[in-house]
């Protein structure tokens, strides 16, 4: 029988492994076992291939395996593509973008064929990146003509200001799109240089490889920043004024939904549709304000595929770094990924390719502080009580000085909703 | 600043530190009255945001006190409590807060003086650094 046993566990073994193959030639194997043990040594030669081919498989299968995972957010049926005009007539629809990158802007078509609806459903009055509409239009339009403005990016100058501002007073519903506009994103990432704007524009207008070749050859010793206004016989010249602060979209107006990610993926985008087309056409009512559309209730390690095995690290790597093993967590691979500090909804799109989560989708439900939740998850994968007792602080200390930037790498995207907002400044006891 | 008096948010556990912090009054110990104890089940409680909403709210310095490693009544909390702590000094230090800001000490149920002297050291070098550099209109 222990023959058998090794037979059966050697079955078991592709088995495991999640190969179709394998699991035929094990069927294979069982039912041959249970008849005659010469016919079963047979087989299990056959076995022996299947395990061969089984490792040899093993990346296919389990990225063919990612495909059964299920997600609670599948992209919202609009219904009709082209349903023609709601019966109270198109409603306005104002697209903008504040301190962003026009990623969420291009993000809107992800949705495919979906957009015809958008057409058929609203007038769309502004839309810097794509429509014509000006702010003069807006501005000339009554409180409340707009039924729905999306805003994407952070408040970062007096334009992004004004033009934020207006967009609400005119519009029934605003939309903060995308991580920028939800927690300030990349640009608030900005707030972490000490002096603020003033270094931020010196440096970029005076040391920066193409602007130091350029002062340095026209402007020799009197380097020349933008003004923001200049008084030229025609009339006073004006430009945005750049804040020392950049802040999220609610920290300016009030925000009636939140559309999380960078940029939002289209079954969250679809999602949103969705709630507004229904809407428009039926009058089903909307979700209470201060919703976040399109997450999960819980982080999305509960969306990725990959399986933690509880490894501890000693070193923390880049993806470019390691052969990113397929269907292990890339915590346990050395590599820094947020997704125990990220809450679900994107369908975990960058782990499944291995790459580690940025933490786009913002922090959890619980928390205010995405970063802080990330320390305890990273703290707690470092040794433990394993192969160190102690661990002594030194060799802590070295482990963490790995992490360049960790305020960057822990907050890129919210530092606009961090605790602490800004770098702070000693002052040394004077 | 020499009438800068520091406000200093103390962690202790339950089982070490705060046992510690009640000696040293029972024993009658003179202390500066610049720190108040949060009293938390253990040092691991303690997560990095409530150490940032700390230093957000004005605090001038935090402290965490926990079991002497080996001594923790949950047998690992205070390595979790070492590990997270020094990750969050590399931020702090990174935001431009002096990380001296923030101690982590051991503190026994049975060493009210060790707590003394670990207050005082630490109004000390607080008083030194002078007053928060998080301003009031941030928090």
């Amino acid at each position: 029988m222990s023959f058998l046993d090794k037979l059966f566990k050697k079955k078991e073994a592709p088995a495991a492994k999640v190969n179709e193959a394998a699991n035929k030639v094990a069927d294979g194997i069982g039912k041959a076992a249970n008849s005659t043990v010469k016919a079963a040594e047979n087989v299990a030669k056959a076995a022996d291939g299947a395990v061969k081919g089984a490792v040899d498989k093993v990346a296919t299968a389990i990225s063919s395996n990612d495909a059964k995972v299920t997600h609670t957010l599948e992209a919202a049926d609009l219904g009709d593509l082209l349903p023609g005009a709601p019966s109270g007539g198109k409603i306005n629809l104002a697209i903008y973008w504040a301190a962003a990158c026009g990623g969420c802007d291009v993000s809107i078509l992800d949705v495919n064929e979906r957009i015809l609806t958008v057409g058929d459903m609203a007038n769309i009055v502004m839309w810097p990146v794509a429509a014509d509409g000006k702010e003069k239009d807006i501005a000339a339009m009554n409180d409340g003509d707009i039924t729905v403005s999306i805003i994407s990016g952070a408040v970062r100058n007096s334009e992004n200001e004004h033009m934020v501002k207006l967009l609400r007073q005119k519009s029934k519903l605003v939309v903060a799109y995308g991580s920028c506009a939800c927690f300030g994103g990349s640009p608030a990432l900005a707030n972490l240089v000490a002096d603020g704007k003033d270094e931020i524009l010196n440096y970029v207008y005076t040391k920066t490889p193409t602007s130091a070749n350029f002062q340095e050859t026209y402007h020799k010793g009197n380097p020349v920043i933008p003004q923001t206004s200049y008084k030229a016989p025609e009339g006073e010249l004006t430009l945005p004024v750049l804040y020392d602060t950049v802040k999220t979209l609610d920290q300016v107006i009030d925000v009636d939904y939140y559309v999380p990610g960078c940029p939002p993926q289209q079954e969250t985008i679809s999602q949103m549709l969705k709630a507004v087309a229904d809407f428009a056409y039926k009058g089903v009512a909307l979700p209470p304000k201060g919703t976040t559309i399109g997450i999960t209730t819980k982080t999305l390690c509960d969306e990725c595929p990959r399986k933690k095995e509880n490894a501890r690290i000693t070193e923390f790597l880049d993806p470019y770094q390691v052969n990113v093993k397929d269907g292990v967590c890339l915590m346990d691979q050395g590599i820094l990924c947020l997704g125990a500090a990220t809450i679900g909804g994107c369908g975990a799109k960058c782990t499944k390719v291995g790459q580690p989560c940025r933490g786009c989708y913002g922090p959890t439900a619980e928390v205010q502080e995405q970063g802080a939740s990330m320390f305890t998850a990273v703290a707690s994968l470092l040794p433990i009580l394993d192969d160190d007792p102690i661990c002594d602080e030194e060799k802590i200390i070295k482990i963490v000085s790995e992490i360049k930037d960790p305020l960057g790498y822990f907050y890129a995207f919210t530092m606009g909703k961090a605790l602490i907002k800004k770098a702070v400044k000693e002052t040394g006891g004077q | 600043m020499a009438d800068f008096e520091p406000r200093i948010v103390t962690f202790c556990c339950n089982w070490c530190s705060y046992a510690g912090a009640d000696g040293a009054g029972v024993a009658r110990l003179q202390m500066p009255t610049n720190f108040r104890i949060i009293r938390t089940m253990c040092s691991a409680r303690v997560d990095p945001e409530f150490i940032l909403r700390a230093f957000s709210k004005g605090a001038d310095g935090v402290m965490v006190l926990g079991c002497h490693p080996g001594d923790c009544h949950y047998i690992g909390g205070n390595y979790r409590a070492r590990r997270r702590i020094a990750l969050l000094r590399l931020v702090l230090e990174q935001y431009g807060f002096d990380p001296k800001r923030l101690k982590l000490e051991w503190v026994s149920a049975s060493e009210g003086e060790k707590f003394q002297k670990t207050v005082n050291e630490f109004v000390d070098t607080i008083k030194k650094l002078g007053p928060t550099p998080v301003k009031k209109e941030e928090n």
